[in-house]
């Protein structure tokens, strides 16, 4: 990761550019092993395609939900009561899919240590 | 579009056939060949630009290094070091996607990934891939993906069916976003377009009204680039979490 201006910068001391590259590579593998999993996934998405997302991802669930349930009934000849149930099932596997989005997000931009929205301690545990 | 006044904004969504091989059914269409256009510019672009294989890198080179440490980084962020095994397949969806997104925005070019079967198809790819190598890796262990730690026996019945249920949405919800954010924009786009051509056909008052949606089209267009890249950072990056399931199935 050399900046292409490199070639035009003053030739100083050969020790001094080696040891000032050996900081910056130095520099690089300690962020690179400080990356931790699941963190950067949401981290600069925009309002709207935040707002897409979690839509995309709450529908796409019960759409889901309710084709597998008319596949199934179609299979079996049950109709409608697959379809029904696995309706239900979509939408909870909806809210499951919004609760892990929002809260990846949430994990991305941490909420100000201050702040009166703040966790506490004990909500933390509700979705590990 | 023949007659100006009549504005067809699914128009630049028609495919048509440029050959066909013969009666098999096989046909080479507009989509086609914008997918092979996108593909030979990545590939010559990226074989361009580090033809050199400077150690100073130039322009080009240092674009193109930056494009593998963002994808690099979004790997690593999402499926850890583990995960970089899958680098190559992500980092070329992520160019697809976004140079299909941005061939989409030059004017008279087809938006390969304006159409539904296309980006489902590349979330299906993903999911093949979790589910393949998932099973390759971990057996039967793999299913524990749908089993959450520390949920007691009683409930699993409930809780598995939504957890499957919530995995094979995955591919839906990925394609979708994709389709819907690129066909919503280019209708938009036109339509807005449309309005310029519409009222400016009205006389002095309809060209003095048709700078309105002239601005309108062009924040739309600016709107359109940031979407089309946004959209291919979603993309990739939601690939590599759920890659990231396959590497580390439980949760």
């Amino acid at each position: 990761m050399a900046e292409p201006h490199d070639t035009k910068r003053p030739t100083g001391s050969v020790n001094r550019e080696t040891s000032d590259l050996a900081s910056r590579i130095a520099a690089a593998q300690r962020s690179r092993e400080g990356a931790e999993v699941g963190g950067a996934a949401a981290r600069d998405m925009t309002a709207l395609s935040r707002a897409i997302r979690l839509g995309s991802e709450f529908i796409a669930a019960i759409l889901v939900g309710t084709g597998l349930g008319y596949l199934i009934d179609s299979l079996v000849g049950t109709r409608p009561w697959a379809m029904l149930v696995l309706l239900l099932l979509g939408f909870a596997a909806g809210i499951v899919n919004v609760t892990r989005a929002v809260a990846e997000m949430n994990n991305a931009a941490p909420v100000p240590a201050r702040s009166e929205l703040a966790p506490d301690d004990e909500d933390e545990n509700d979705d590990k | 579009m023949a007659d100006p006044n009549t504005v067809d904004p699914i128009h630049q969504f028609a495919i048509y056939d440029i050959f066909t091989l013969g009666d098999t059914g096989i046909s080479f269409s507009n989509s086609s060949l914008f997918m092979v256009l996108t593909v030979g510019t990545i590939a010559a672009w990226l074989l361009l630009s580090t033809a050199g294989r400077k150690i100073i890198p130039n322009r080009a080179q240092a674009a193109s290094e930056m494009l593998y440490e963002f994808v690099a980084n979004m790997v690593r962020g999402a499926a850890g070091t583990e995960g970089m095994k899958f680098f190559p397949f992500v980092f070329s969806l992520f160019m697809f996607v976004l140079v299909a997104n941005y061939f989409g925005m030059v004017p008279y070019f087809f938006t390969v990934t304006s159409h539904i079967i296309v980006t489902f198809a590349l979330a299906m790819l993903v999911m093949v891939v979790v589910i393949g190598y998932g099973f390759a890796r971990h057996g039967v262990k793999f299913l524990k993906l749908f089993v959450p730690a520390g949920v007691p026996g009683y409930v699993l019945p409930i809780v598995v069916p939504i957890e499957v249920i919530s995995f094979l949405s995955r591919p839906v919800s990925l394609s979708v976003r994709l389709f819907g954010n690129m066909l919503a924009g280019h209708i938009t786009l036109k339509v807005f377009a449309g309005f310029v051509v519409t009222l400016g056909s009205l006389g002095f008052l309809g060209v003095l009204g048709a700078v309105l949606p002239l601005i309108m089209a062009v924040a739309l267009t600016a709107l359109e680039f940031m979407v089309s890249t946004v959209q291919a950072y979603v993309f990739a990056v939601l690939a590599s979490m759920y890659l990231n399931d396959a590497v580390h199935p439980s949760h």
